[in-house]
């Protein structure tokens, strides 16, 4: 099994290690106290700070038990979890943590400004306090004209928002985001990718975890890939996705008339398998292209739909 | 009114009640903690399990040390505003349809009314507040741990006992606001129902005159007013009071008005009254005049009252302290409530007939009998005068002074007797008081809601304790019950004092087992079984079940032992012995459920 903790027997000493697991494990067990399901199996796993983890896996693989375990929301059946060198049960370590759960959890009977007001209110952070950073947060997550409508009016994709401004509210070090593109249209999805990485920037440690992997793939510095509660893959991204043994050559400005002598310089030169074409965009980059130019000129057909990066737009 | 046990001093009553509540929350918190290590050493083995019992109350303790008023605060406002938009206010409207069926059903023209309505006002708030405070209690957390909105909340820095604390005391804001209301709106409802005048014209009223035909004053009926008349005696200027109804009397005031005398009926007197008794010990005669321990029971299952035999030289005798001149210048005004129970009809619109007598219990002067008719459901008053008369061993009869020659070290002895044979008379100790003055009726009304505000404070305790680790049915039903079990702590604990003693008359009909024998085999329970084999295993059986409820029954709370309503109903001042005692007991009861309530939370998985 792959791993990346300290073999160590005491708490973290390295000031840059935010989260620590040592052979954590979850199991579920019925009432008789049989076990039904193990959730995690002992995972051993250490976060820095200013990274950007990606827990990645299928449906049911041990992600959100994983962050449940460091959150303290549920108790490791065995091993230990440290986050800021606290156990993970220590209430006190949740000053520094923001969490974005699944679907957003929040009370449906308050408006946007009372949940972020209440959220600020368990930091005890002060009114004045309060009232800016909440001003600023829903601003930041674009629900300013709906700041006084109760959360259960809106739609699932404002709800993700409020709740990404109440993971926010005490500008905390870590920030721990469930699924955080669930029920996002491919703008917000942009918008949150956007946030991750301005929260990268300021210095924060990020976890995220998902199944959507172009969403993993764009942001995170490096990712545990699990199945089935276990650990299979632990790593920097661009390490475990580069393809060893195929070389891709990019150019601008090429025109047709040289492929044949290109291809023939790599045939000369022993290369197998040789393509040469205009490389594809992302239906994501395609999409929002073609928003921003319908914002731009209303009314009119857009002109992303016509353009390739390799026309150079 | 009906006072089963003595009001210990606040001061005497606290020492030994923390004593008990330390006592009990030692053995509970042993009791759990020893459950949750053989729950845990059954999973992890014996060692791990008492490290992780131990670290778990250290950090308990820890985190209800550390708790924060502010995050409190936060999350009270958070259940204010879960009631509020819950439209928790519509039960303000189930209290406007009470009063108004109150209004409609309950008879004017009963014995007391203003007890009636009183006993009626303090009873439907007290129910409304509780029922709702404990639905509001027992869906609350359930709600968010299955809506998952208390994983927000438990990821912020927040302690377990500060979620327990901020839901009691949100909910507890808003049964307060709802009691308030519902109080001031009973208030007026009582007032402006009680409230009633009479008329008194000339034809209702008959002259009285003398052989010489000299007026000496006039008797008569004043006219209806709610469902009653008075009977009404006038001296000669046609001043004098309309008589005990209902509870009540009116001054009369009359002038001359041409000719004619015009009589005014001043508004009804104790109606709504806050009496400030002084109590004292009660003791009794035989017929034969011998101490007795008990009077005689006239088959009535309650034995609150014992009764004395008319024609007989039973009596009696209450033995009054704190008697001084200071206290009571213008004599003792004595206030009786006498039951009576006939073996004959006799005249049944007329009371039977007794005398009352003081005595000093040093030298065991007495003074004359003072004749008094004893009529049910009133309260009689007697007014001691500071001229009494005695009579002398040699027959003659001397002038004496009551606190001179009857009142010894401030004590006074005060006989009750019936005069009329084969009728017997019906007491307790708290039935013969000596008015001390009157308290506030409007203050008496509002510490009456007190006793409903405690209630209802422990039942919102309640139902946030089970809420942290019961689903919210499973949550209800349980503080229900508890509720009920408390409700009958009395009878349980005397239930099992008799099984113990083996004494059928504190409780009889045994236990439940020999209760569903007895049901079954239709025995009554005051015939008593053979001691067979049977019969004895049965009882063993019945102690064993016994001795749980005997020991939940001492822990649950008992919401009836903390209402205060009779006192008000009744026209009774609260003491403030037992409002502070009321006050200790709910606190602990909030304390330990609170705590309680925490320590759970804290050891489930909130998002499993």
């Amino acid at each position: 099994m792959p791993s990346a903790a300290s073999t160590s027997s005491n708490r973290p000493s390295d000031a840059d290690v935010v989260v620590e697991t040592r052979n954590l494990s979850k199991i579920y067990r019925d009432f008789w106290g049989r076990d039904k399901k193990a959730a995690l199996k002992p995972l051993d796993l250490e976060i820095r700070r200013g990274e950007i983890f990606g827990l990645l896996g299928p449906n049911g693989s041990g992600k959100t038990t994983t962050m449940k375990l460091l959150l303290g929301l549920i108790f490791p059946t065995s091993g230990e979890a440290f986050v800021f060198g606290k156990p993970a049960t220590d209430v006190s370590k949740n000053e520094r943590i923001g969490y974005l759960p699944e679907e957003s959890y929040l009370y449906k009977f308050l408006d946007a400004e009372e949940t972020l007001d209440f959220y600020g209110r368990l930091f005890g952070m002060p009114p004045e306090e309060r009232a800016r950073r909440s001003a600023a947060l829903i601003e930041m997550v674009g629900l300013t004209r709906d700041r006084k409508r109760q959360l259960r009016e809106y739609s699932k994709g404002m709800t993700r928002r409020i709740g990404v401004a109440q993971a926010l509210i005490n500008d905390p070090e870590l920030v721990l985001l469930d699924e955080p593109t669930s029920g996002l249209d491919p703008i917000g999805t942009r918008e949150m990718k956007d946030l991750i990485i301005d929260l990268k920037a300021r210095g924060k440690t990020v976890i995220l975890c998902s199944h959507l992997l172009a969403d993993v793939e764009d942001v995170c510095d490096r990712i545990a890939v699990l199945h089935q509660g276990e650990l299979k893959e632990l790593g920097r991204v661009d390490e475990l996705l580069r393809v060893t043994g195929i070389t891709q050559i990019r150019a601008g400005g090429l025109p047709p008339a040289a492929y044949e002598e290109v291809r023939a310089v790599l045939a000369r030169h022993g290369a197998s398998d040789v393509e040469i074409g205009n490389p594809t965009t992302t239906l994501e980059d395609l999409f929002l292209e073609v928003v921003r130019d319908t914002e731009a000129r209303p009314g009119r057909r857009a002109r992303a739909a016509a353009t390739t990066p390799a026309d150079g737009k | 009114m009906v006072l089963e046990q003595e009001i210990p001093r606040f001061a005497a009553w606290i020492g030994p009640a923390l004593l008990t509540f330390l006592l009990t929350v030692g053995l509970v918190s042993l009791f759990v903690g020893l459950a949750a290590w053989l729950v845990q050493a059954a999973r992890s083995g014996p060692l791990d399990a008492g490290d992780r019992v131990y670290r778990g109350i250290l950090t308990g303790l820890r985190d209800l040390a550390g708790t924060s008023p502010g995050r409190v605060w936060a999350l009270a406002r958070l259940a204010i505003q879960e009631a509020v938009r819950r439209n928790v206010l519509v039960v303000l409207a189930v209290f406007a349809l009470v009063i108004l069926f109150a209004g409609w059903f309950l008879d004017p023209a009963s014995v007391n009314p203003g007890r009636l309505y009183l006993g009626f006002i303090l009873g439907a708030s007290t129910f409304l507040v509780c029922t709702v405070n404990l639905v509001l209690a027992v869906f609350s957390l359930p709600a968010d741990i299955k809506s998952k909105a208390i994983q927000t909340v438990t990821t912020k820095p927040v302690r377990t006992g500060e979620i327990v604390l901020g839901r009691f005391l949100g909910f507890a804001i808003v049964g307060t606001v709802l009691l308030t209301l519902m109080g001031l709106a009973g208030w007026a409802f009582v007032v402006r129902s009680v409230q009633h005048e009479h008329e008194l014209t000339a034809g209702g009223l008959q002259e009285i005159r003398d052989d010489e035909g000299t007026l000496l004053g006039y008797e008569g009926r004043t006219g209806s007013g709610r469902g009653h008349r008075h009977f009404v005696r006038l001296d000669a200027e046609g001043n004098g009071i309309a008589e005990n109804t209902q509870g009540h009397r009116h001054r009369i005031t009359s002038r001359p008005d041409g000719g004619e005398m015009v009589s005014t009926v001043g508004p009804a007197e104790g109606l709504l009254e806050a009496r400030r008794p002084l109590r004292g010990t009660l003791r009794f005669l035989d017929r034969e005049g011998k101490p007795a321990s008990k009077g005689i029971s006239v088959g009535a299952e309650w034995a609150y009252r014992q009764f004395i035999e008319g024609g007989t030289a039973a009596a009696a005798i209450w033995t009054f302290d704190g008697i001084t001149e200071e206290a009571f210048p213008e004599g003792l005004p004595l206030e009786m409530t006498i039951r009576v129970f006939r073996t004959y009809k006799g005249t049944i619109t007329e009371g039977i007939h007794g005398t009352v007598q003081l005595q000093n219990p040093s030298n065991k002067l007495r003074s004359e009998a003072i004749p008094i008719v004893a009529r049910e459901f009133t309260i009689e008053e007697l007014r001691i005068p500071r001229r009494l008369n005695t009579v002398l061993a040699d027959g003659r009869v001397q002038e004496a002074d009551l606190f001179r020659d009857f009142v010894s070290d401030g004590r006074v002895e005060v006989w009750l007797q019936c005069l009329e044979p084969a009728q017997y008379y019906g007491v307790a100790q708290a039935d013969f008081y000596l008015r001390l003055g009157n308290g506030s009726f409007a203050w008496n009304y509002a510490k009456g809601c007190l006793g409903a505000w405690f209630a209802m404070l422990i039942v919102t305790a309640l139902g946030v304790m089970f809420s942290t680790f019961l689903s919210a049915p499973v949550a209800l039903v349980a503080a229900v019950a508890v509720l009920l079990v408390g409700q009958f702590r009395e009878f349980i604990s005397r239930l099992f004092q008799s099984q113990l003693t083996g004494d059928a008359t504190i409780a009889p009909g045994g236990g439940p087992i020999e209760s569903l024998y007895r049901i079954v085999s239709q025995t009554s329970i005051t015939l008593e079984l053979d001691p067979t084999p049977a019969v004895q295993a049965m009882k063993l059986a019945d102690m064993v079940l016994l001795a749980p409820m005997r020991v939940a029954a001492g822990v649950f709370p008992s919401l009836s032992a903390l209402g205060t309503g009779d006192f008000v109903a009744g026209g009774f001042d609260i003491p403030g012995d037992l409002l502070a005692a009321d006050a200790a007991e709910t606190l602990a009861y909030v304390a330990a459920f609170c705590i309680a309530g925490a320590f759970c939370l804290r050891a489930r998985e909130v998002a499993s």
